[in-house]
């Protein structure tokens, strides 16, 4: 991640734990939705003259949509990342764009699990860790629920060990 | 109803002292709510007598048109109550539906004393406490409208002085007298109307003069007046020339509006500005306000850091603002609290080191971004306005545009450069003994001073382009104020430096040593 780095002064490196592979379903089946809407809604309207797209643009929304169906996955999947220290939480998200969190423990206030119905079906779950500034919870997306809730368990255990008013 | 449901049986004696402590508004509010109601009700008022006068026999909706505000004001009354046990303050409001807001005292961040002119005029005030509650919706701060002047700053007194007092008897009459004679308070500022003259540079007069336009505006063209004169001959027949002349005069006519509008909401805002500090509570005090008042406490241990505010209008004319960065200010003003009004830059930075106690946030030189950052300010600021002229030139080449739009628009990439300019040399970052400093922006810049103990979280955000350039935006989270103060546009390596630094222990634990 760091190969623009020019200077050889210390690096923040990647957090050390990937999401689950099953992770890349759920963000494929969300490609494909997004890109199957646009796609019906020209096609009928194309089928019934209200439109007339010419070729390329078919050609070209066709190559787009499948870039991001099966490319996405796979490079987003090397993005997102996560890591949690004795003191400190530290997350990356993003796959264009890209954004690293790092919230202390001694911070955390509260540690959510949810799972969305295509996350149940996967056995995937998404954990939350939200501090007092409402700025930036830390979401980690995509992990498989054994994982999770041993990370929520975790997570809970310590941010209670370092008490404070977390503010 | 004023039986104690669940309290703690293990401390009998204060708690008995204690409940007989519902306290409700004070009386008068019932003549500030109706006064308000009808106001907020006076179309629907307007509409019955309008109605009642045209029917035949309307006799009674007159009456019911005044009553029903009236009637809320009543229940707002008797419903409303509140109490101050040892440990926290409770406030019951509803007659049928029950509404209880807890809020423990050590959570109570600031009270904020507002009174409107009917109020001022009964000798109230209306206390809003503020929770530091970490809901982003905000509404979960307490509201009392309105408490007696004296009962209401009594309420603040022993809200802010929890500690010693709660316990030895809220009531007592040796801490009602405490905010009048006001022990060991010094003024470090008070308003000087000669700062009017830096309100026409706000922004705010602007916002004023778009708002009163669109009130006025939106029924005019609603009405046919607009078209009208649109599609009049007399307009038609109108020159190229006549046509510029009316535009300028209507956007000096809009300028001098807004200038005088801005004036008016200054002196209107800030009449009376005093910012003191009281030694013995360890806060600091805004009361500001001509006609409503409006009076914050800031509990010193709350204070995380000041935002100096520059727009570039203030900026030109050697002024600022200053805001202080609060924890449990309310999230619509966004957290921050003013504590000087838009006034000469040597008052603002004065307060400012006050408040800090130490100079070198508002005064260090900053750390500048480097070629990159600059490079990619130069290339936001002038490549979209560079289109507008290029685009314009376009249409004219491809069909009846008129020429002089291209020549109008033809200075905008030279005030590109401009713009890029002061915003690479704003771009910066220090950091102090025990402050982070960031400074940015050139139309609404500020320089932001945040305490690095009240950074909770860092955010490292990295575009595309950002990627591509070796850039990072540095965004330190905090409980106070905005929530976040962004460092933008940093060398990825000097970000990580300076979080590293800035909150020691932190980040270092995922930092290698860089392999190339």
């Amino acid at each position: 991640m760091a190969d623009s780095e020019l200077g050889s002064g210390p690096v923040l490196r990647d957090p050390a734990n990937l999401v689950s592979p099953r992770a890349r379903i759920v963000w494929r089946t969300g490609a494909a939705i997004r890109a199957l809407v646009p796609f019906v809604v020209a096609l009928v309207l194309q089928l019934t003259g209200a439109w007339d797209l010419p070729l390329w643009v078919w050609i070209m929304y066709a190559v787009v949509a499948l870039a991001d169906v099966v490319l996405m996955p796979i490079y987003r999947y090397r993005v997102h990342r996560w890591e949690t220290t004795a003191t400190a939480v530290y997350t990356q998200t993003g796959w264009i764009a890209r954004e690293r969190r790092i919230a202390p423990m001694s911070r955390v206030q509260t540690v959510d699990l949810e799972q969305s119905v295509v996350g149940r079906v996967l056995g995937l779950a998404t954990v939350t860790v939200t501090t007092a500034s409402a700025a930036g919870p830390l979401r980690i997306e995509g992990l498989d629920r054994v994982t999770a809730e041993r990370l929520v368990d975790d997570l809970t255990r310590r941010a209670e060990a370092e008490g404070g008013d977390a503010t | 109803m004023s039986e104690p449901v669940s309290e703690p049986v293990s401390e009998p004696v204060s708690e008995l002292r204690h409940d007989a402590e519902w306290r409700r508004l004070d009386l008068r509010m019932l003549l500030v709510h109706p006064v308000n109601e009808v106001i907020r009700f006076l179309p629907v008022i307007i509409g019955i007598f309008v109605l009642g006068s045209g029917g035949e026999n309307g006799g009674p909706w007159h009456y019911i048109g005044v009553a029903i505000p009236i009637a809320i004001g009543l229940i707002r009354f008797a419903s409303t109550k509140f109490r101050i046990t040892p440990g926290q303050i409770e406030l019951h409001r509803g007659i049928l539906g029950r509404n209880v807001l807890t809020a423990p005292l050590d959570r109570v961040r600031t009270v904020e004393l507002t009174a409107t002119l009917i109020h001022r005029l009964l000798g109230l005030e209306k206390v809003e406490i503020g929770t530091g509650s970490a809901k982003k919706g905000g509404d979960s701060r307490l509201v009392l409208d309105s408490l007696g002047r004296e009962e209401a700053q009594r309420l603040r007194t022993e809200l802010l002085h929890r500690a010693p007092e709660v316990s030895t008897g809220s009531t007592s009459p040796g801490t009602a007298a405490g905010p009048a004679a006001a022990p060991a308070s010094h003024v470090i500022l008070r308003f000087d109307p000669r700062w009017v003259r830096y309100a026409p540079l706000t922004s705010s007069g602007v916002l004023i003069a778009v708002g009163a336009l669109g009130a006025v505006g939106g029924p005019l063209a609603g009405s046919n007046l607009i078209s009208d004169i649109a599609n009049s001959d007399a307009v038609s027949s109108l020159a190229d020339v006549a046509v510029s002349v009316l535009v300028l005069s209507l956007v000096a006519g809009f300028v001098v509006l807004s200038a005088i509008l801005a004036s008016g909401g200054y002196l209107l805002q800030n009449w009376g500005f005093t910012l003191t500090r009281e030694d013995r509570s360890r806060t600091y005090h805004v009361r500001r306000g001509a006609l409503t008042t409006r009076e914050t406490t800031i509990d010193l241990d709350r204070l995380r850091g000041l935002e100096v505010h520059e727009p570039l209008g203030l900026r030109l004319a050697g002024a600022g603002r200053l805001n202080a960065i609060v924890t449990g200010l309310d999230r619509r003003s966004e957290g921050s609290s003013p504590m000087v009004p838009a006034a000469p830059r040597p008052v603002v930075i004065g307060v400012g080191e006050h408040v800090l106690a130490e100079a070198g946030p508002l005064h260090a030189d900053l750390v500048q971004h480097g070629p990159a950052a600059q490079r990619r300010r130069y290339i936001r600021a002038i490549v979209p306005l560079a289109l507008v002229p290029l685009v314009l030139l376009l249409l004219v080449l491809l069909g009846p545009t008129p020429w002089w739009w291209v020549v109008l628009t033809a200075p905008l990439p030279v005030l590109g450069v401009l713009l890029a300019r002061d915003r690479y040399q704003r771009l910066g970052h220090a950091l102090t003994p025990a402050y982070v400093v960031m400074r940015w922006g050139c139309f609404r810049g500020r320089r932001d001073a945040l305490q690095r103990t009240g950074v909770i979280g860092w955010n490292i955000k990295q575009t595309f382009f950002q990627r591509r350039a070796g850039l990072v935006s540095l965004t330190a989270t905090t409980a106070a104020g905005r929530q976040s103060y962004e460092v933008l546009d940093v060398e990825e390596a000097t970000a990580v430096a300076l979080a590293d630094a800035a909150v020691p222990g932190l980040v270092s634990q995922f930092l290698v040593r860089s392999a190339s």
